[in-house]
């Protein structure tokens, strides 16, 4: 079943055209990464896919779903994980799962944040604000998130940036899990290094525009 | 149900937070307090010159207290980018909106109950029999003030120079609810019987009610674009 599909998405921020007629189309249980150098549109194709922006043409499907009429149905089967990682810096680390699945309508007991905390690796630092978290712990919290979430379809902008290589495991441990389960993940990333290893697609974004690429072209070390 | 969890979750991370950091009732109480002295002080030779605008001077204080209050309910929500998170709640926006609209009343109510005794003191005010009207006034005037707040509070969020652009497009909206609210409270402080200033608590419900309505339904529409 297609869990993610596009056709002729275009975005522009007054004349500046960001993405061009960009169709994709991804099944559940792929892995899709897509690569591009900075200012590619990669950030902005993945908040229209999370329903956050509004294409300025095109369409789109998530789970068989239209992107522009029924978000809310969307929104309560994906999650985005982005760069800001939507963490307030005023809560622990439970208060914040607690709050963000809540708004969900999702409750999650202590065992069941524990056991997330704790797989992340930052069991220890549970009740701790999150204004002292280093940049990698906030990743490894959103993670956490999303684990307890369960999304049926996952989108991950720069998943492994300020991970370390335990982190990154994690993270790469976690979208195999979600793969298994017949999920769909949709991730933008600069490290095809660390992304090949769970790519069952890819994608190459170049001044908006989008152009499938093999696994092979990869383990090219100069793919930008 | 979810709908009212979303509101109770908003309210309770709203406190919480502020109780933790105490930005905002810090920020609100430092500012009214400057009022009431500098007021305090141009009247004090005469008090009552003071008497005739301390109503006046009441809903100034507590409405650009109250301006500093939403403009930091949502500028809050950019921290980490929360304000997507907020975004993509898979529920309808106007639990956010009531969950925001009661935490933001909470802060002004209590800011309002922690200066009115200053009023008292500094203007050398009685309002031990009117005082059950005063707090249904403030109480009715908070919430006209919070409700359409908070719409504007979101509106303005993503732009540049939203600390100057909330006031301007807010106070002229909130015209009503200030002139119902400083009647009324004139009334109270004068200590004229409850049907001479009567109109100006029905007014008050009137805005309460149009103002809830319409930023509830408008909510929606300003989150999603």
């Amino acid at each position: 079943m297609t869990a993610i599909s596009c056709q002729g998405i275009s975005k522009s921020y007054g004349h500046y055209e960001v993405l061009h007629d960009i169709s994709l189309t991804i099944q559940q249980g792929e892995c899709f990464s897509l690569f591009g150098p900075n200012g590619a549109g990669k950030t902005t194709l993945l908040k229209i896919l999370a329903t956050l922006q509004r294409p300025s043409e095109g369409r789109y499907e998530i789970l068989g779903l239209d992107g522009l009429k029924e978000k809310e149905t969307i929104r309560a089967n994906m999650m985005f994980l982005a760069h800001g990682a939507y963490l307030y810096d005023d809560l622990d680390a439970k208060e914040n799962l607690e709050f963000a699945l809540a708004l969900r309508g999702q409750t999650p007991t202590d065992r069941d944040m524990k056991l997330a905390l704790d797989r992340v690796g930052i069991g220890a630092f549970a009740e701790m604000k999150v204004r002292n978290y280093s940049a990698g712990m906030k990743k490894r919290l959103a993670l956490a998130k999303a684990m307890l979430a369960k999304p049926k379809v996952l989108l991950l902008d720069e998943p492994f940036t300020a991970l370390d290589s335990a982190g990154t495991e994690i993270m790469r441990e976690y979208i195999r899990e979600r793969l298994s389960e017949n999920g769909t993940v949709l991730m933008s990333t600069h490290d095809h290094n660390k992304a090949r290893p769970i790519t069952s697609r890819a994608g190459m974004l170049r001044l908006g525009s989008l152009k499938e690429i093999s696994l092979k072209a990869l383990k090219s070390d100069d793919l930008f | 149900m979810t709908f009212f969890n979303v509101i109770r979750w908003i309210v309770w991370k709203d406190l919480v937070t502020e109780l933790r950091s105490r930005e905002t009732i810090s920020s609100m109480v430092f500012f009214a307090l400057i009022v009431i002295l500098i007021f305090s002080f141009s009247f004090s030779m005469d008090q009552q010159a003071a008497r005739e605008v301390i109503a006046g001077i009441i809903w100034v204080a507590f409405a650009f207290t109250g301006i500093i209050g939403l403009g930091k309910s949502f500028s809050a929500e950019l921290q980490n980018d929360c304000i997507e998170a907020l975004q993509m709640v898979p529920e309808s926006k106007g639990a956010i909106y009531l969950g925001k609209v009661a935490a933001n009343f909470l802060f002004m109510f209590i800011v309002e109950i922690l200066l009115f005794p200053m009023f008292v003191i500094f203007f050398n005010l009685d309002v031990v029999e009117e005082i059950s009207w005063l707090l249904l006034i403030f109480l009715l005037a908070t919430v006209g003030l919070s409700a359409v707040g908070t719409l504007f509070s979101a509106l303005t969020v993503q732009i540049r120079a939203r600390e100057v652009m909330l006031p301007i497009l807010l106070l002229p909206l909130v015209v009503p609810v200030m002139i119902a609210a400083v009647e009324a409270t004139k009334g109270a402080l004068n200590g004229d019987p409850l049907s001479m200033y009567r109109q100006w608590l029905e007014l008050l419900v009137v805005f309460d009610v149009i103002f809830s309505v319409v930023s509830f339904w408008m909510f929606e529409f300003v989150m999603d674009n």
